[in-house]
């Protein structure tokens, strides 16, 4: 580049968007660089030697000798021209992978250690792709085909490689604490229905009920919903065995007694696990999960149109 | 008739009935196309009709509107007026249907107080209802119709309560002959306060007191009856005329086998028509005919029964007085201004009312007003209930007294500052000084399992519950009624309802 000499003579290059250069090149061999000379200007006549040597550009690129010459030029995946070629990548790597190692013991589908594998969304946000659902359920399944490699053989590329699609946080791997009857032989459940939340608090005892603080005659008007509220305990002839002590809030009288069912349901299992199918049975153990569908815009109710008027 | 043919020609006149007139179709139904511009989507549109067709004009019918005349349906008169108040408080205290119960005994002096019949269901002694029915002690509602017979259980407090009035009457072991007892009855919905007064006035009627009762509070404070300034009362004091002859009528109905038993003690100058030979049925029928004597007539007859002693000159064929029973129900009404006005437009305080004051100034000098012995027995109400904050202070009061809560300590609890309660409610129920018995809370609860094994035995046993009454079955209801509220308990055994599957248990 320039060198800042004492003349003002590169200076009165750069103006002139003259490129010295070390060849020197006639003026009319380059139309791009012709400039403009007097008429009564001598054609030929050059600028001082002694600047052309401090002013050195780039060589240019000479395409006629590449150091190392490709018939053309080569994307780094080989699937750069698809449509998702991370995804494709990723694909082909773990099929190259199944492929490696196929040859390893396998355990049964079941007793395969739980894999939290990335949702879909989940993934695609991971690959940038916008990946369709049925092909990410066939690379699911190389992934399952590999997750179910022996336990104690699997290669460490393999986990590796397992692990990179796992969600964060792996779900699976909490381990619930499981519930039991505290040391003053409470078993504590909780149970939902509609908007409704229960806590009982179930003990052993001569069949008093306790809803809120108040006795189940003055929270629940209706016979219906008393004994819905004790379905668990009187489908199983606990009744006159089980204090229930009861927190309920939220939603309407039915929602609050169907919710106490379930938890009643919960607690009694905590003290007698041997009684689940039997309240299988009668419906205490399934959680209804329904709750009220959303308003539309639009729409009177969730379902419901306004009525259709002329005009 | 003119022939149709023509005498000239021998050709018929008209040989094709004259052409009628007939309306190009497309003008009798104008059609009505569905305009361009509609704002909402076709596919909401009602179902358009089926268009029939056309409506093909018959021969000689007539083009003129036809309707038909709505016909007038014969509509069945409403009821009179007062029939269907009749019909509602009916009180219907057989039911002919139910089964006879064998081996069902009357509630008498000895089974009152007999704790081996527990639990049990003691019918109502026959010759007694109309007394009953004379103290309105019988309520609509109550499930009396579904029986052959009126019965009520023997209940722990119903024996407690007979113990008592053994007790008052000076009879039994700790006999305690003239003591009042003054009891506030209140308890959960269903749980059995109006049926608890009712076998109290049994009780009365069987020990031959006299009965005194208000069935409904809310009577006199609700504007329904006839109210009148005493002259020269300060605060201004109204008194209730007709509610007052009607109470008189009542006390005379039930207890008049009592009330013809005794004579007149004392002088009653303001009272004309007595004689000192009259009994007290003579004195109280004064207030029947003449409304305007009632209240003085009341009084006297009080002044009569409690008098421990005749007044002198009149010692002749003096009795001494039975002890008195008064039961009042819904007392909360009793608690608050009443619906009447006062001359400037300001509403009456319930306790301005002599009526309601003579009965509530019991609570506060029992004792000191009813010389002879008694029970004052006041029950709340919860299905026709005005919501008084003071009465709910003054009963919270009470009942942290009973429980020892001395009132100087800071756990005795005490209307909200600001609350604006009620000064007059809170010093009605404010602790008694001197021989004055204190006011007690009764709480009823629900029955006990074995009580309420022996209620819905008797709904079995009259025929109503066809279902095996075991341990499990009545520990089922007695949960379900929360924890045996009698009221829940009828509710659960009058329902004729198929039995719930239960699944026997696994284990």
């Amino acid at each position: 580049m320039a060198r800042p000499t004492p003349s003002g003579l590169t200076q009165a290059f750069q103006a002139l968007r003259l490129h010295p250069s070390s060849t020197y090149r006639p003026v009319t061999r380059c139309l791009a660089r012709q400039t403009r000379a007097y008429a009564t200007e001598v054609e030929g006549q050059q600028p001082p030697a002694t600047t052309q040597e401090q002013v050195a550009a780039a060589p240019e690129i000479d395409f006629t000798n590449f150091s190392r010459r490709p018939a053309r030029i080569i994307p780094a995946s080989p699937s750069y021209f698809s449509g998702s070629p991370r995804f494709i990548d990723h694909v082909l790597k773990l099929e190259q992978l199944q492929a490696k190692y196929a040859s390893l013991p396998t355990v049964a589908a079941g007793e395969a250690p739980r894999m939290a594998w990335f949702k879909l969304a989940q993934f695609r946000d991971y690959v940038g792709e916008p990946v369709p659902m049925k092909k990410y359920k066939s690379l699911v399944k190389i992934l399952q085909r590999l997750n179910r490699i022996q336990p104690a053989m699997v290669p460490g590329e393999v986990k590796n490689t397992l692990e990179s699609f796992l969600r964060p946080g792996n779900p699976y791997a909490v381990q619930h604490a499981q519930r039991t009857v505290d040391e003053n032989g409470r078993a504590r459940a909780k149970g939902k229905r509609k908007e409704s939340t229960a806590v009982v608090q179930l003990v052993e005892g001569e069949g008093e009920v306790l809803v809120n603080g108040k006795l189940l005659v003055e929270a629940f008007q209706r016979v219906h919903d008393r004994e819905s509220a004790l379905w668990a305990l009187r489908c199983t002839q606990r009744l006159d065995k089980y204090n229930a002590w009861i927190t309920v809030h939220g939603g309407g009288v039915t929602g609050q007694a169907e919710a106490i069912t379930l938890a009643i349901g919960r607690a009694l299992l905590l003290h007698e696990p041997g009684l689940k199918p039997v309240l299988r049975k009668a419906g205490v153990i399934t959680v209804d999960a329904r709750r009220v569908e959303r308003k539309k815009p639009g729409h009177v109710k969730a379902r419901k149109m306004p009525t259709w008027v002329k005009r | 008739m003119a022939s149709s043919w023509c005498w000239s020609c021998l050709s018929r006149l008209r040989t094709t009935p004259t052409p009628r007139a007939i309306l190009p179709a497309q003008s009798i139904t104008p059609r009505i196309s569905t305009a361009s511009f509609h704002s909402s989507a076709v596919q909401y549109a009602n179902p358009t009709k089926k268009k029939g067709s056309l409506v093909a004009v018959k021969y000689r019918q007539g083009q003129t509107l036809r309707r038909k005349k709505k016909k007038t349906t014969e509509r069945a008169r409403p009821p009179a007026v007062g029939e269907r108040k009749a019909l509602r408080k009916r009180i219907v205290l057989s039911n002919p249907n139910a089964l006879e119960v064998e081996g069902m005994k009357d509630l008498s002096l000895e089974t009152m107080v007999d704790a081996r019949l527990r639990g049990a269901v003691l019918g109502l002694p026959v010759p007694m209802l109309d007394q009953l029915r004379a103290v309105q002690a019988f309520k609509p509602k109550q499930g009396w119709s579904i029986f052959r017979r009126p019965g009520t259980v023997l209940r722990r407090d119903t024996l407690e309560m007979g113990r008592l009035f053994e007790k008052i009457s000076g009879e039994g072991d700790a006999a305690e002959k003239g003591k009042v007892v003054k009891k506030i009855i209140t308890g959960l919905k269903g749980s059995g306060k109006t049926v608890h007064l009712l076998q109290a006035m049994a009780m009365g009627f069987l020990k031959k007191w006299v009965v005194v009762t208000v069935p409904d509070a809310r009577e006199l404070v609700s504007g329904d009856t006839g109210y009148s300034l005493i002259e020269g009362t300060n605060p201004p004091q109204y008194v209730q005329p007709n509610a007052t002859s009607a109470l008189l009528m009542r006390t005379v109905e039930a207890n008049r086998e009592v009330l013809s038993s005794l004579k007149v003690s004392q002088q009653h100058p303001a009272l004309k028509g007595l004689k000192p030979s009259s009994t007290l049925e003579d004195l109280a029928k004064l207030g029947f005919q003449d409304a305007a004597v009632a209240w003085p007539v009341f009084q006297a007859l009080w002044t009569e029964l409690t008098a421990t002693a005749a007044a002198p000159g009149m010692e002749k064929d003096f009795q001494p007085r039975p002890p008195m029973l008064v039961a009042v129900d819904g007392l909360a009404h009793w608690m608050k201004e009443s619906a009447y006005r006062a001359s400037d437009f300001t509403p009456v305080h319930a306790h301005d009312l002599v009526f309601v004051k003579h009965f509530l100034s019991l609570l506060q000098n029992g004792q000191a007003s009813l010389k002879n012995g008694g029970m004052l027995l006041y029950a709340t109400s919860t299905s026709n209930n005005p919501s008084i904050y003071s009465l709910e202070v003054a009963l919270d009061q009470l009942a942290a007294r009973q429980a020892g809560t001395s009132p100087s300590s800071p756990d005795y609890p005490s209307p909200e500052a600001y609350s604006g309660a009620d000064a007059r409610v809170l010093d009605l129920f404010k602790p008694t000084t001197g021989k004055e018995p204190q006011l007690e809370l009764q709480t009823l609860g629900g029955l006990t399992r074995d009580e309420t094994r022996g209620y819905l035995e008797y709904f079995a046993r009259s025929g109503l519950l066809r279902e095996e009454v075991n341990e499990t079955w009545v520990g089922e209801k007695w949960s379900l009624a929360g924890g045996g509220i009698i009221g829940e308990l009828e509710k659960l055994g009058r329902h004729v309802r198929s039995t719930a599957k239960t699944v026997p248990a696994a284990n």
